[in-house]
């Protein structure tokens, strides 16, 4: 239904799309996540030709949309998009706000336009407000109030653009539960949404967008359950981290010890685990410690706000080799000490790095 | 870190409070050396106010206690508890040393 090929957007000099390729089936239900500022309401917006892509193409239906020669009105009538600001007319009724377009573009007489604009308030649960301003609506009915004014262009796909990111949480669940109905009658739909679990939920296949590409893409199960790479492991599993470089055996202690407190109490992470792992840290600095004046070494420590695991990593340059594994030990106090904090401990040689990365007991935190 | 000592009962009390970890051990070190060279061999250790222990400090304890032994000398730790209690825990410490609840009791153990 959609093929959308090498499609790039520049503003000025900077990329906002890079090379999206993928395509939209009919009937299907496409969730587009990931970071803000990465190029999502961008991609809807080339779509809709809202904005003028700076390259590539976009088919609908074989017909390459960005032919000068193509209608692009009638293509936009295949395509309606539902804002974020729900962009409804203020000074007209609701059902004012429903039969305009119909009347106006598709030429459709006034009357048999009212009949379908109150099928469809009826679908989204507002019948009753046809007569009503926007004005007088919360934010979820009027939210809805847009989804049935996108309805009643027929439209063969719809794109959501942050549906229920203006909504009071409470309100959210309306406009969602309208989309998955939607879903359900086999509309096909792009939702661009911060709301997670609703995609899981309501979509078939899921397009992680991060640096400007569709940086990952799969299943619901795939995405949410098993990401392969890392910036998708990142976003989903809300991975908050705190990095750290040490190029020196002199390096300042205390000073780190503060970064990571300020850390720990950011992540509103217990006194506990505050303490295991500044205790971490430091007995793997003295393992370290050796190999600090010929090369760097880097920190990462990464909690999980939504899995609640807090890993260490240590990356290093230099000759391959686990310094867990080191025959020069005076004693094996710290590793002792290491093993008690960790659930998990494993080392890989990885793109030309030491990687060792510890999985903190979640019975010490 | 902070050191203090005092003599009790023949005994060199020992008060540290803080921390004791790869910074602070070499100063705990020196001080015990210097204690234990000046014939010093009947030693209490109070962790009250200790925060934080690492590896670092356990080698010192241990160094201490090697010491000690080959002078017939002993020492007691007092008020090992929380996240120093359990380093200790993790590393095999409650049982290397004597650990008492109170400077008085540990000093009525010395012989």
């Amino acid at each position: 239904m959609i093929r959308i090929e090498h499609l790039s957007k520049k503003f000025g000099d900077l990329v906002v799309l890079k090379d999206i390729t993928t395509e939209i089936t009919k009937g299907e239900v496409v969730s587009i996540i990931g970071p803000s500022g990465t190029g999502k309401s961008t991609l809807l917006r080339c779509l809709n030709l809202l904005e003028q892509p700076s390259g590539g193409n976009i088919y609908i239906d074989g017909v390459d949309i960005l032919d000068k020669k193509t209608d692009a009105a009638s293509i936009r009538q295949k395509m309606n998009m539902v804002f974020q600001s729900f962009n409804l007319f203020s000074h007209l009724s609701v059902i004012e706000n429903l039969i305009l377009a119909p009347v106006k573009l598709k030429g459709m007489n006034k009357q048999d336009a009212q009949t379908k604009a109150l099928e469809l308030l009826r679908l989204v649960g507002l019948a009753e407000k046809a007569n009503n301003y926007p004005d007088e609506l919360s934010g979820g009915q009027q939210q809805r109030v847009a989804i049935a004014r996108c309805l009643a262009m027929e439209p063969e796909i719809i794109l959501f653009d942050e549906p229920t990111s203006a909504l009071d949480p409470t309100m959210v669940r309306e406009v969602l539960s309208v989309i998955r109905r939607l879903a359900k009658e086999g509309m096909t739909m792009a939702i661009v949404t911060h709301e997670m679990d609703f995609a899981r939920d309501v979509s078939n296949r899921v397009l992680y967008m991060d640096e400007g590409i569709i940086y990952e893409e799969g299943s619901p199960e795939q995405i949410f359950d098993d990401p392969q790479k890392e910036k998708t492991r990142t976003f989903i599993q809300r991975i908050r981290c705190y990095t750290c470089r040490i190029s020196s055996p002199d390096y300042d202690l205390y000073a780190m010890n503060a970064e990571i407190e300020a850390f720990c109490e950011k992540q509103i992470l217990s006194k506990k685990s505050q303490h295991n792992l500044l205790l971490l840290v430091e007995e793997l600095l003295q393992l370290y410690r050796p190999y600090l004046k010929t090369m760097a070494l880097d920190i990462t420590i990464a909690y999980s706000e939504k899995t609640e695991r807090l890993e260490l990593i240590c990356e290093s340059a230099g000759q391959k080799g686990n310094p867990l594994d080191s025959q020069d030990l005076s004693d094996d106090l710290g590793l002792m000490i290491i093993r008690n904090l960790t659930e998990s401990i494993s080392y890989q040689w990885l793109n030309g790095k030491n990687r060792l990365q510890l999985l903190i007991k979640t019975n010490l935190t | 870190m902070d050191l203090q000592t005092r003599t009790e009962n023949n005994a060199i009390v020992i008060t540290i409070s803080g921390r004791l970890d790869t910074v602070t051990a070499p100063e705990y070190e020196k001080k015990i050396l210097e204690l234990i060279e000046g014939g010093n061999n009947r030693f209490v250790v109070d962790f009250e106010q200790l925060d934080f222990i690492s590896s670092a400090g356990l080698r010192v304890l241990l160094l201490m206690a090697k010491l000690l032994k080959e002078k017939n000398g002993q020492v007691r730790l007092v008020n090992v508890k929380g996240n120093v209690y359990s380093v200790f825990e993790m590393s095999g410490f409650t049982t290397l040393f004597k650990m008492e609840n109170s400077i008085a009791a540990a000093l009525a153990t010395l012989i």
